[in-house]
């Protein structure tokens, strides 16, 4: 109850943010509504989904600090359980789903527990090369369905057994629920023991070993925490894409596009995922559809990508939010 | 009658609040501490004085966690702590403080404060309230929404010393905790530390430089040079003591005194 009352209360924010909360919230609400076209759906979609995986590297990324590039691996654990559990023993997606975060959460364990004991930039390349070993594995494991990747059942009517719809407006709402979970969760998380600690640990390690901190144990709950978030998010992306092969959900471009969606809008704060996922979304699909499809230009919007993570960690590392609130403070 | 005074002497040993015996610690060939034995008894308040790079922090790290002596044991209250990790011996009992103290944006004071009273509690509300009661035994209520980049160097170091306390340590281990303070600061701190011993009946031990401070607050001093233990005993003993003015007091002080 303690807990639940916590998620709900934002009484510790300025009137600006609650306001902005809830006309947010209103227009997320009333979107399907305004008669926007399948493409701004599709974009607003994956603007939920990038903020719900923004959020969740946010825990270990933002206030444990710790610069985390391989949460792809836990999008294609989520997206696969979902996909195989379905193709193999129609198992409903509100089975899977909980078996996909179980099955991160044990994987997280094993792959965190060996990867903290690294710090600062090795650990950041070593959390790249496990999501990379493990998308090498997918794309050679035939049981899997290898480079093919897994094509979903296909269902006549749609059911809220397998989360099949014809139309995009359930998805969206599918999603924003989802979101809404993430948010509330995140909310209480930055309040928690646990939130304090790591970010004592981000501020000053030593420090936070002499106030009886376990730094090890932190950092792995954070990352499994985070994983369990990417990973119901790769499970949407299953019963949503309908089809899913280790690029579309375990590419290194998608873990360092969670990293920055968190780290552009402002790391350690709770809307920094959602203003990153704001700006980047429509960016990345303009990129992807206009730049990408030109010739010679393939790639280009990743060196964007490297060019905004340079600029934001060197300029401003509290990101867009970081920004609005010195203004905030100059306007005192 | 050998074998029956040395179960005497560990008997005699186990008793001790803290006891450090035959620590050595060799960074590669340099020996930060060399065969160093001590012990304190709950309630005292000891200092630690010697010059610069005589091991006075390493044995502190050794003590605390941070290093793992090369051989040697340290025991508090009756268990052996040695090579156990710095939250371990935080949550067993031991808070310290640090020589410097990193100039974080990160988080606010009574949120730093805040930290160290998770140590003991999981409720937000508990620790924010420990923590609201400590900020206020060390005086620091009116800066507790402040960031400790925005402090001066005297309060930072009361924060650092908030923190520890925090943790509901019986035993406080101070680095440095008075370095760069004036003189009235330093006045405040040694009233402050008599207080924490004797209302909150915490065992300090303490690393300082200041003479004026150590001498006057300190029931017994430690020397080290050079990581050997060259002295132990009464301040009023220390400061006459020819090897300590040899290695570092220097005639001056001596005479001055």
């Amino acid at each position: 109850m303690e807990k639940l009352k916590d998620a709900l209360d934002f009484s510790d924010f300025s009137k600006a943010e609650r306001i902005g909360l809830i006309i947010f919230s209103i227009f997320l609400l009333v979107f399907p509504w305004l008669g926007a076209g399948s493409f701004t759906t599709t974009v607003m979609i994956q603007f939920l989904l990038f903020s719900l995986f923004g959020m969740g590297w946010n825990t270990i990324g933002g206030y444990g600090g710790q610069v985390e590039l391989g949460k792809a691996q836990y999008v294609g654990i989520g997206a696969y359980t979902v996909a195989l559990m379905m193709v193999w023993w129609k198992i409903p997606f509100w089975i899977s789903m909980p078996v996909g975060i179980l099955i991160a959460i044990g994987y997280s364990f094993i792959i965190g527990y060996p990867l903290f004991r690294l710090k600062g930039h090795y650990f950041a390349i070593a959390t790249i090369c496990t999501s990379l070993v493990l998308k090498d594995i997918f794309d050679n494991w035939s049981l899997v369905g290898a480079a093919k990747g897994v094509e979903l059942p296909i269902h006549d009517h749609p059911d809220f057994v397998y989360m099949q719809f014809k139309s995009d407006t359930y998805y969206y709402y599918f999603i924003m629920v989802l979101f809404y979970i993430g948010l509330f969760y995140m909310n209480w998380f930055r309040k928690s023991k646990l939130g304090y600690q790591l970010r004592m640990i981000k501020d000053d390690e030593d420090a936070a070993e002499s106030l009886g901190i376990d730094i090890r144990w932190c950092k792995i709950k954070a990352y499994s925490i985070a994983s369990a978030f990417v990973a119901v998010g790769g499970g949407f992306m299953a019963v949503y894409n309908l089809y899913i092969d280790p690029t579309s959900v375990m590419e290194l471009s998608l873990s360092i596009k969670i990293a920055l969606m968190a780290m552009l809008g402002g790391a350690a704060s709770l809307w920094g995922p959602i203003i990153g996922a704001a700006f980047l979304v429509p960016l990345d699909r303009f990129l992807g559809s206009w730049l990408g499809g030109q010739k010679g230009l393939t790639g280009i919007d990743f060196m964007i990508y490297a060019a905004l993570i340079m600029i934001v960690s060197a300029y401003q590392p509290r990101g867009i939010w970081g920004i609005i609130q010195q203004f905030r403070k100059r306007g005192h | 009658m050998g074998d029956y005074s040395t179960v005497q002497e560990k008997g005699a040993l186990a008793v001790s609040f803290l006891t450090v015996e035959n620590i050595v610690k060799d960074f590669g060939g340099l020996i930060a501490n060399n065969d160093i034995s001590f012990t304190i008894e709950e309630g005292d308040i000891i200092g630690l004085i010697g010059p610069n790079g005589a091991g006075k922090t390493t044995l502190f790290n050794c003590i605390v966690g941070y290093h793992r002596p090369d051989s040697g044991k340290i025991t508090f209250k009756g268990k052996d702590i040695t090579g156990l990790k710095p939250f371990e011996t935080n949550r067993g009992g031991i808070g310290r403080t640090f020589q410097i103290m990193k100039v974080t944006t990160g988080m606010t004071v009574l949120e730093n404060v805040m930290v160290g009273a998770f140590c003991r509690t999981n409720d937000r509300n508990t620790a924010r309230g420990e923590a609201l009661d400590v900020l206020s035994y060390l005086g620091l209520d009116a800066v507790k929404d402040y960031y400790i980049n925005e402090l001066p160097i005297a309060i930072q170091r009361k924060v650092g010393l908030a923190r520890a306390l925090a943790t509901k340590p019986v035993l406080l281990m101070l680095d440095e905790v008075a370095s760069g303070l004036n003189p009235k600061e330093i006045e405040e701190i040694v009233e402050l530390l008599r207080r924490v011993n004797s209302v909150k009946k915490i065992t300090i031990f303490l690393i300082e430089h200041i003479m004026e401070m150590v001498m006057k607050i300190s029931q017994r001093i430690v020397v080290l040079d050079y990581g050997e233990k060259i002295a132990e005993g009464l301040p009023a003993d220390i400061v006459k003591n020819e090897n300590v003015i040899k290695a570092y007091l220097g005639e001056k002080y001596a005479k001055g005194l």
